[in-house]
């Protein structure tokens, strides 16, 4: 394979490497190039990004507020055991 | 003196704390056990607090690094990768497979962001993953840290971290796909 062309196996894992870290100057140019030419790996990147988007959303307590008080009081005696001992 | 600024905290933050560490551990158990875990940790060290950082800044990171102490124990075991599953979604030559080549979505993203049943299809999709895809899935999202230092403080090497989180992401994506579209 040319140098300058990534397979989109590799396209993919450098999207996410790129989530962390920088691209070399070589990698960036690799991976432009691969987007302008499939339209699978660009889409693949658009859906990676809203991914990572909707994961970091996600999640909300199924506490309730008596459930909340409940492990406060529970704390509480813990901390209480705590500094008697 | 001291007991009663740490019962005030108690009742300020134990709903937030609660609620970050359910969502990075998806169990409700392990999640009261490690705010409990935090807050004995702050009682000991609470000589060391020197107020440089807000109480509650405080207690998170006292709190993320229970989280990751949870996952370090959990995953001891070394991680499998199962190579099989490149071939799910990739030719020898690295090209896509027929059929596994991501399809434009056509939705804003704002739009899928927002719909419920959206966000229902990627929990699903998410849960469906093996255990540790999972994790390191989450794991990026605690704190502020970079990848590459969790993954250190995991004992995985920087090219095995890649590995999981891009193969927990093209199943991700598959899976969000094939149940989003097929029920729209």
């Amino acid at each position: 394979m040319h140098l300058l062309f990534l397979s989109c196996y590799k396209a993919t894992e450098l999207m996410e490497k790129r989530f962390h870290l920088n691209l070399s100057r070589k990698e960036k140019i690799q991976l432009r190039l691969h987007k302008m030419m499939c339209t699978a790996c660009a889409n693949y990147e658009k859906e990676s990004i809203l991914i990572e988007k909707g994961i970091s959303k996600m999640g909300n307590s199924p506490m309730s507020t008596s459930e909340v008080e409940a492990l406060k009081k529970k704390i509480s005696d813990k901390l209480d055991q705590y500094h008697a001992s | 003196m001291q007991k009663e600024q740490l019962k005030k905290w108690v009742n300020d933050f134990t709903d937030e704390l609660y609620q970050w560490a359910f969502y990075k551990t998806s169990s409700a158990i392990t999640a009261e056990d490690l705010i409990q875990e935090t807050f004995l940790a702050a009682a000991e060290k609470l000589q060391s607090f020197k107020g440089n950082s807000a109480p509650k800044t405080w207690l998170f990171s006292i709190l993320n690094h229970k989280i990751i102490d949870y996952y370090r124990k959990k995953n001891s075991q070394p991680i499998l990768i199962n190579d099989n599953l490149f071939s799910n979604f990739f030719e020898e030559d690295g090209d896509w497979k027929k059929g596994k080549r991501p399809q434009n979505w056509f939705e804003e993203e704002q739009q899928l962001l927002d719909d419920e049943d959206f966000q229902k299809v990627l929990q699903e999709c998410m849960s469906a993953l093996p255990e540790i895809w999972n994790h390191c899935l989450q794991l990026k999202y605690l704190s502020e840290k970079k990848g590459a230092e969790i993954c250190q403080e995991l004992d995985l090497s920087t090219t095995n971290f890649w590995q999981i989180v891009h193969r927990a992401k093209l199943q991700v994506r598959n899976c969000v796909e094939g149940n989003w579209y097929q029920n729209n």
